[in-house]
């Protein structure tokens, strides 16, 4: 992706590729092989964006899955990070809480949802529950794992030029670990939108999971496939933020 | 042409001439591992003078790392003590800077924000600051590299953002832990010019750790043998060549004797620590 010349090839190719996928999608859809709507044409998918465009009803949903999926990053990221810099730094407690950590991590959170329910409700604050355990492991092992990393002499160097912790942790430690750092935000985003999603999913009452499965329920195949558009692009979107507010993407340190 | 008295019973090696900056004395460090107690260093003492540089050479394992990381304040000693000016040092102390064998540069900071890391730590205004750090790279030959990142420049090029980053906040003495060791044998010979000029100038007190003896001869006033395991002050060699020592008198015959009596102090302990070597390979991770 760095030289001129095969960039263009490669945008071409991945272009063709998505070309590809569409018209096979519509050749499936004309088809008539399915049942009705199952596979949607390509024009219905669009009309039903459009009408989501103009739905109030779906900018509160999204509001509302955003927000759910923001607080349960800032705890669940905030926690983990803590919990991965006190695992990385003493080696003690890094050998004795990590296999729990390590196991727990992935297995699926979704079986903790009834508990979660039954503490925080049916309403946001079971669905940030669930984003937040599921952003928790992730972080916490990618942020332990970042501080093994350090370069040894480096933090001898601040040592040696007598730095505060406060300073070894501005200076070094954080600097020093903004790829893994980076990386574990951009994980923990991805499994914190798949615990609100699926909490949603489950039992709500908003949401674009609610959304989608009231799409589902009511047979409105055009519709979902929109919402799930609509999730996939915000996603991307996302995660392309992340990787450039490290400057260059984290995927090549 | 052999200088100070030194011997193995551990007494004081006194400084040539001059008042002594560094005095080191008696220090010992052990490592205890669950099979055996290694003694690392085993009373070490020795002094040096204001603007003197001396090398300490040995072979690998000989406890040459050990030894910096105490006087820099980075290990605590199991004995003895390290006095600079006459004040007693108790961990890192910015009496003494030091400089590390390994790749040392912060990688996400330019070379002007490497420079101004100790600085930066100790609170120094900005302004002042930025003077310092166009002033050390000048002296160090990275003028209008400041804005460049480490991953920018060669790995002697990155060395001296190193040294210039510990001469900045102005150490009494600089210790070196082989600061050449990484490079090539040419950005070797460039870099000891470099230091060497810049040790002249400033007037610097310098502590080498080297495995070059020709490093060694060629950069100190005096080279400090030591033993192999423990870690002991075999002898002191006062190098007694012209300052400044250009290219014509490392090609002197007097050059070539200081090395051939050092390499004749060193060829015993470095066997002793190759057989070592050689007797651990089975057992090697
Ligand atoms: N942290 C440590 N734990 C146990 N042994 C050590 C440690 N550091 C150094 N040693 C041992 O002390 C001896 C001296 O090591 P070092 O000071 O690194 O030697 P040098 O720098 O001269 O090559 C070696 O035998 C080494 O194995
Ligand atoms: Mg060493």
């Amino acid at each position: 992706m760095t030289s001129g010349c095969p960039a263009l090839g490669v945008g071409l190719l991945r272009l063709a590729i998505l070309g590809t996928i569409l018209l096979l999608w519509e050749a499936l859809a004309r088809s008539g092989l399915l049942f009705r709507d199952v596979v949607p044409s390509l024009a219905k998918i669009a009309l039903a964006l459009g009408h989501l465009g103009t739905d109030p009803d779906f900018y509160r949903n999204l509001r509302g899955t955003a927000a759910e999926v923001g607080v349960s990053l800032a705890i669940g990221g905030s926690i983990g990070v803590a919990a991965g810099l006190l695992l990385g730094g003493s080696r003690l407690l890094g050998k004795a809480f990590e296999p729990y950590i390590h196991y727990l991590g992935p297995t699926p959170k979704i079986i903790f949802f009834p508990v979660m329910i039954m503490w925080f409700g049916i309403g946001p604050g079971s669905k940030i529950a669930m984003g937040a355990l599921s952003c928790f492991f992730p972080v916490a092992l990618i942020t332990a794992a970042g501080m093994r990393q350090i370069d040894e002499v480096l933090i001898r160097v601040g040592r040696s030029f007598r730095a505060r912790p406060w300073q070894m942790a501005t200076k070094i430690y954080f600097p020093a670990m903004r790829y893994p750092l980076l990386n574990g935000l951009r994980l923990g985003f991805g499994v914190a939108v798949i615990g609100v999603l699926l909490a949603e999913t489950k039992m709500s009452n908003q949401g674009l999971g609610f959304m989608v499965m009231q799409s589902y329920s009511q047979f409105d195949m055009p519709g979902m496939y929109a919402l799930l558009l609509v999730v996939f692009a915000l996603a991307i979107l996302v995660n392309a933020t992340i990787s450039r507010l490290g400057g260059l993407d984290s995927t090549q340190h | 042409m052999t200088g100070g008295s030194a011997g193995e019973d551990g007494s004081t090696v006194e400084a040539a001439g001059g008042t002594p900056v560094l005095r080191v004395e008696n220090i010992v460090k052990r490592f205890v591992t669950d099979s055996a107690t290694v003694t690392a260093v085993d009373h070490v003492s020795f002094t040096v003078a204001q603007g003197e540089v001396l090398s300490i050479i040995g072979p690998s394992g000989c406890g040459k790392s050990t030894l910096f990381n105490v006087i820099g304040g980075l290990a605590e000693a199991d004995e003895g003590r390290v006095v600079v000016e006459g004040r007693l040092m108790s961990g890192p102390d910015p009496a003494i800077g030091m400089v590390f064998q390994e790749e040392s540069t912060f990688p996400w900071r330019t070379v002007g924000d490497n420079v101004a890391f100790a600085l930066e730590v100790a609170g120094m205004a900005r302004a002042e600051r930025t003077k310092r750090v166009r002033h050390y790279l000048e002296l160090v030959g990275l003028k209008g590299f400041e804005q460049h990142h480490p991953a920018q420049l060669s790995g002697g090029m990155r060395q001296r953002v190193a040294i210039a980053r510990t001469l900045a906040f102005g150490p009494k003495v600089l210790l070196m832990d082989e600061p050449f060791a990484a490079l090539d044998e040419q950005t070797r010979l460039l870099l000891g010019d470099k230091v060497l000029q810049i040790q002249q100038e400033l007037a610097q007190t310098t502590l080498l750790i080297t495995h070059s003896i020709a490093e060694a001869v060629q950069l100190s006033d005096r080279v400090l043998v030591m033993t192999y395991r423990p870690g002991r002050v075999k002898r002191i060699v006062d190098i007694k060549l012209p300052r400044p020592r250009t290219a014509e008198i490392i090609g002197s015959k007097d050059f070539g004797l200081y090395v051939a009596e050092i390499w004749s102090d060193l060829r015993g302990e470095a066997s002793l620590g190759m057989k070592d070597a050689e007797a651990h390979l089975p057992q090697a991770e």
